[in-house]
Order: C-alpha cells, then structure tokens, then sequence
C-alpha cells in the first residue's frame, strides 16, 4: 500500500475513515444522515470526474449524464431482471463505461474543447431523451418502486445503513483514485496533463490515456447513480441535470483539481453549505438562489486562483536549485545558457517551448 | 409541397436565428481564442429585455430593436471587461469554467426574477401573416431572413474594409505581431465583444417574438452555435454561418418528416455534429488551427 498512499498520506485517510464510521454515534438523526450520505455521494461523483478534469486536464461536461443513465439502467435494466444491488452497481458502471467510449471517440478527434462540447451535447441530449421518451421512462412521471438494497437476506433500511452501505464504496472510490494517479500512471497522466505533444514525442499516447481517465470516471459515475437509484428508490430525469455538473465544477475547481484533500474539503463545504443556507430561513433559499452563489464562487475562484483554494493552504514546494534549474533564456544544445537567440538552433529551440 | 415549403421555411428560420448567435461566437473565438458558453445568454437577455420593452406597448417595435440590441452589446462588453479581461491569457479550461458560470449566473438570476414559464413577445410583424410562393408565412419570418443577409453582408464588409474589422482579423491570425506594430489589442477585442453581444440582442428582438422567452434556454441556444461553429471550422466565419443553417434546415426538415421527430429534433442537430466530428474532425470547411 505504501507505493500508493504517501505514509502521511495513509495515516490521515485511515484517521478520516475512522472519523467517519464513528460519526452517526453523535450525529443519528436522519436529517444529518442524511446529508452525511449526499457528502459522501458528492465525494464519489468528485474523485471520478477530477480522473479526466485533475489529472489528464480535458474538462467534460458530462458527468451528470452518466450518474442519471447510470441510474436509469439500474431502474429500467437491473431492477426488472432481477438483479442483487451490488450486481446493479455492476452493470451500470460497465453500460457507462461504453457510452463513455461511444461518446469520446468522436469527441476527443479535434481537441479539448470539442471534447467539452461534445460531451454537453450527449449531456444535453441524454436529457432530453430521457424527459421524452414516455413510453420508456415514464419522462417527468419518474421511475418508481426501485428496491431496497438488500445484502443476502439483510436488507437495508435506515439512513445509518445507507450510510455504511455508501462508506466502503467511498473507500473503494478513494483507492481506485490513488492507484489511477499516483504511481507510474499517474505520471503518465501527468505528462499528458502538461503538455501532450512532449509526452507524444516521449512514447506516450496522450488519447488512451485520456480515453482511460474518461472511461474510469464514467463507469464510478454509472456505480454512484445505481446507488442512488436504490437509495431514493424513485428515479426522476432531474437526476441528470447539469446541477449535478455546476456542483461538481465547483467541488473540483474551488477545492482544487487534482487534490486529494481539496476534492474531500470541497465535497464537504459544498454539500453542508446549502444546507445552512436552508438553516438561515430569513429568506426562502431556492435553487436558484444557491446556483447564483455557486456561480460567483466559481467565477470569482477561477478568475483569481484557478488551481483552487488548496493552492492557499498547501506547502510551497522547496524551489528547485539554482545549478538544475533551467535558464530562462535560450540555451546552446550543450545545454548552456546564451544571449543570442541567432546561436539556437531554430527547430532545436521550437521543440523546447 | 405545401408541407415541404413551410418545412423549408422554417428551417431556413431556424438557420439564420442560429446564425445570428453564431456569427457573434466565431467572432469571439477568432479574436480572443475563447469559446463563450455564455453567448445563448446573451440571447435570453435579449429576449427580456425585449419583453420589457413592448410589454403594454412602451415603445414601438422598431425602436425596441435598436434598444435590445444596444443593451446587450453593453453587456457583452461589461462582461468583457469584468470576466473575460481577467482570464484571456491563460488556458482553455479557465474559460470554459468562467464563461460557464457567467452562464450560470444570468440564465438563474433570469429564472429568479421572471420565474420559469415561457413568455410570448408578439408584435404586429409576427401576428401579420401574408401568403408567399403558395404558402402562408409571418412577416416577421420574412424580416428575419432579410436582416440576415444584411447583416452577415455587413460583417463581411466591416471584416474586409474598416480599420478595426481588419484588426479583429489580424488578432485572430497573431495578437502578439498586432501588439508589436501599434494594434491597441485590449481596445479591439472589447469592440469584438460588443459586436458579437449586439449581434445576440438583435437576433434575440428579431426572433424572440417568433418563439418564445424562458430563463433556460441559453444553454441550448449555445450548443447549437457551438455546434455550427464547429461544424463550420473554428474561427471560419463564413463556414461557421453555413453550418448554421445546415443545423437548422436539418432540424426542421427532421422534425416534420420523421415519426416523433420533432421531439427529438435537438438529438438531430447534435448527431449531426457527432458524426460531421468522426468524418471530417476539422469541420466541414475547416483548416487544422491550434487549440
């Protein structure tokens, strides 16, 4: 384990998890248990969209889509067949692990950002044929009657169950998250993170991987919406809405993309925090209300820190020292620095950009 | 044929709303290397303001134009100055998540202060009906089409014979070469947004009273535009403006021929995208460019 958690790294989780499965000791009323699951929900829906958006650096827009089909399978699919719950997690993911390629094949052809209008098109367009197509999905009348979640013959019931039932899965979440980005893939992710035609030219192809990151956060996301399907037990459209997508932008984007702790710290405050809003009463909270504020947060974060919040708190890393850091102006191709641009070689110089 | 007529029609309406919206994007895109999600919202604002114009008949409808079109030229430029000044410079995904939540923002506070149901802008254009080559039509439809040609016969002049069109142009080809000879590149790219922003306003007076006004449908709005755009190659005004129209002849003419089809007519255009993507990723009338 310890070539894929840091030490510290390790120790903190195992002190989080602890934390966490003590906690409906003191907070049991279904109300905070409640949001205690949407957290840990969020936390999920968070590690598997940063997969594409924190490490291999293509924003998409879909995430929402594969957490409602993914529910829909399980309602339309899984339920009717007869399948156990954890089978249903099962089938989702994988049905979401192929529209993921079906939708990025053609999307990923040009670059990132027809990458991001094509999946909010399949977004778009996935929700739209949910709402419509009655006579399938029952469109606004919504999916009902979805069982209960049930583990041989113990079938879950209380909010403190889906909890426990939801707390292995984050652990599962969390670990296929570090084993993607720490490690030799996730320096690969890296590589194509920063600069892709470099890490091309280094052997790697930049499109598996970032097919890979995509597919991976859209098979957890697919799981995620299964277990939503057998928590709520009633699947409606707005299960695919872009509220989810504006959310998980911000969980991402104000934590801090790539971060482990910022993604937690932004599952926490952005789940808790509507929720105070709606303690406050003075005015009614719609959400409307909450998605303008999430909007400026968001505005007001990636106009000034775009790497997140977490870049205020996290440790300043040693400056690389003065003998092994690159000049910053031309350099000869033995590697020593020069005045004259005219000594570069011109491709020698257009290939280290 | 009466059917073809009216389908073709309304496709060739539905196109020059897109392409109206879509002109304003590519304009955007070319000059300041930045796909704008907010851009349909720019539309919906329109939409609004227009409805607050001619609402108990305030104003007429032709001064009404000229007001919308003004105030969402201000708003593109506010937003320019507020949002995109800060972010131009850095990567791709800092304005996707920026204009996205400008985005956010507008079509939220829209739904706040007008609520969610669809609101009518009828004026006497679009109550007018005439008969044209065997069909029966609005005079607004026929306005629109009209305006158009005017107007991308405009751009296409302003492009090619004003100072600052051919700035806009020089930008989009290298900003840092216009810098260097003297091109005060800040002031250019806030007249792009203007423009552009206007360009929405005037599409939203045009067609508002056409369709219909509601908070949400600027995201759907931007897809299309989106899609034209690339479709038509980024940055290639003239490719993005026939896309535009291919998207909204291939709409109408799928929503009247195709079993349920008019439900499902978005699903349309974007398959059409998708697949345009797997054939000719670089648009139909695109040249590789470097994003």
């Amino acid at each position: 384990m310890s070539t894929v958690l840091p030490r510290r790294g390790t120790i903190l989780g195992v002190a989080l998890l602890a934390v966490s499965a003590a906690l409906p000791l003191w907070l049991s009323s279904p109300y905070a248990l409640s949001v205690m699951v949407l957290t840990g929900m969020f936390l999920v829906f968070a590690l598997s969209y940063d997969l594409s958006v924190g490490h291999v650096g293509t924003v998409h827009l879909a995430p929402a889509a594969f957490f409602g089909l993914g529910a829909y399978v399980t309602a339309l699919v899984g339920v009717p067949a007869g399948l156990p719950f954890w089978a249903n997690m099962v089938l989702s993911a994988a049905a979401m692990a192929v529209a993921a390629v079906i939708v990025g094949v053609p999307s990923f052809r040009l670059s990132n950002v027809t990458f991001a209008i094509g999946t909010l098109a399949f977004a778009t367009v996935a929700q739209q044929v949910v709402n419509s197509a009655v006579d399938i999905t029952r469109g606004p009348l919504c999916v009902q009657g979805i069982p209960r979640p049930a583990l041989g013959s113990l079938e879950v019931t209380t909010p403190a169950g889906y909890y426990y039932l939801l707390l292995p899965f984050v652990v599962g979440a969390v670990v296929v998250y570090r084993m993607m980005t720490a490690g030799r893939l996730g320096r690969t992710f890296a590589a194509v993170h920063q600069d892709e035609v470099l890490a091309a030219a280094a052997g790697i192809r930049p499109l598996q991987y970032k097919m890979l990151a995509f597919v991976v956060g859209a098979a957890m996301a697919g799981a995620l919406g299964s277990f939503q399907a057998h928590y709520l037990s009633v699947i409606c459209p707005t299960e695919l809405a872009t509220d989810y997508t504006i959310t998980l932008l911000i969980i991402v984007f104000v934590g801090g993309a790539g971060s482990l702790p910022g993604l937690v710290v932004g599952s926490v405050v952005f789940t808790v925090l509507p929720e105070l809003m709606r303690g406050l009463g003075a005015i009614d909270v719609t959400p409307a209300h909450q998605l303008i504020l999430f909007g400026l947060i968001l505005l007001v974060v990636i106009t000034r820190w775009p790497d997140g919040l977490q870049q205020l708190w996290a440790r300043r890393r040693p400056p690389i020292p003065e003998d092994q850091a690159l000049p910053d102006g031309p350099v000869l191709p033995d590697g020593t620095p020069t005045a004259d641009p005219a000594a570069v070689d011109p491709p020698a110089a257009e290939a280290h950009r | 044929m009466v059917v073809f007529l009216d389908t073709l029609l309304n496709g060739l309406t539905l196109g020059a709303f897109y392409a109206l919206v879509t002109l304003g994007l590519a304009l955007i895109f070319g000059v300041a290397r930045l796909i704008n999600f907010a851009h349909g919202d720019f539309f919906m604002v329109g939409g609004y303001v227009l409805y607050l114009a001619i609402d108990g008949d305030a104003v007429p409808y032709w001064l009404a134009i000229v007001l919308v079109t003004v105030a969402v030229g201000v708003l593109g430029v506010v937003f320019e100055r507020l949002v995109v000044h800060a972010i131009v410079e850095r990567p791709w995904w800092v304005h996707l998540v920026a204009t996205l939540a400008t985005s956010i923002i507008l079509s939220n506070t829209a739904l706040l202060v007008f609520r969610s149901d669809a609101r009518q802008v009828p004026t006497s254009l679009s109550t007018t009906i005439v008969e044209v080559v065997g069909t029966r039509t609005s005079v607004q439809r026929l306005v629109v089409l009209a305006a158009v040609v005017v107007v991308f016969l405009w751009l296409r002049w302003f492009l090619g014979h004003t100072w600052t069109g051919r700035a806009m142009r020089a930008i989009s080809q290298n900003r840092e070469t216009c810098a260097v000879v003297g091109v005060d590149v800040r002031r250019v790219v806030v007249i792009t947004f203007g423009i552009s922003a206007g360009l929405a306003g005037l599409a939203a007076a045009l067609l508002s009273p056409l369709y219909s006004v509601s908070p949400g449908m600027g995201r759907v709005i931007t897809l299309k535009a989106l899609a034209a755009v690339v479709m038509g190659g980024l940055g290639q005004v003239t490719g993005a403006f026939s896309a535009a129209f291919l998207i909204g002849l291939v709409e109408s003419f799928y929503g009247a021929y195709v079993p349920q089809g008019f439900t499902y007519r978005d699903a349309a255009s974007f398959a059409l995208l998708l697949a345009v993507l797997m054939v000719r990723p670089h648009g139909l009338f695109g040249r590789r460019v470097g994003l």
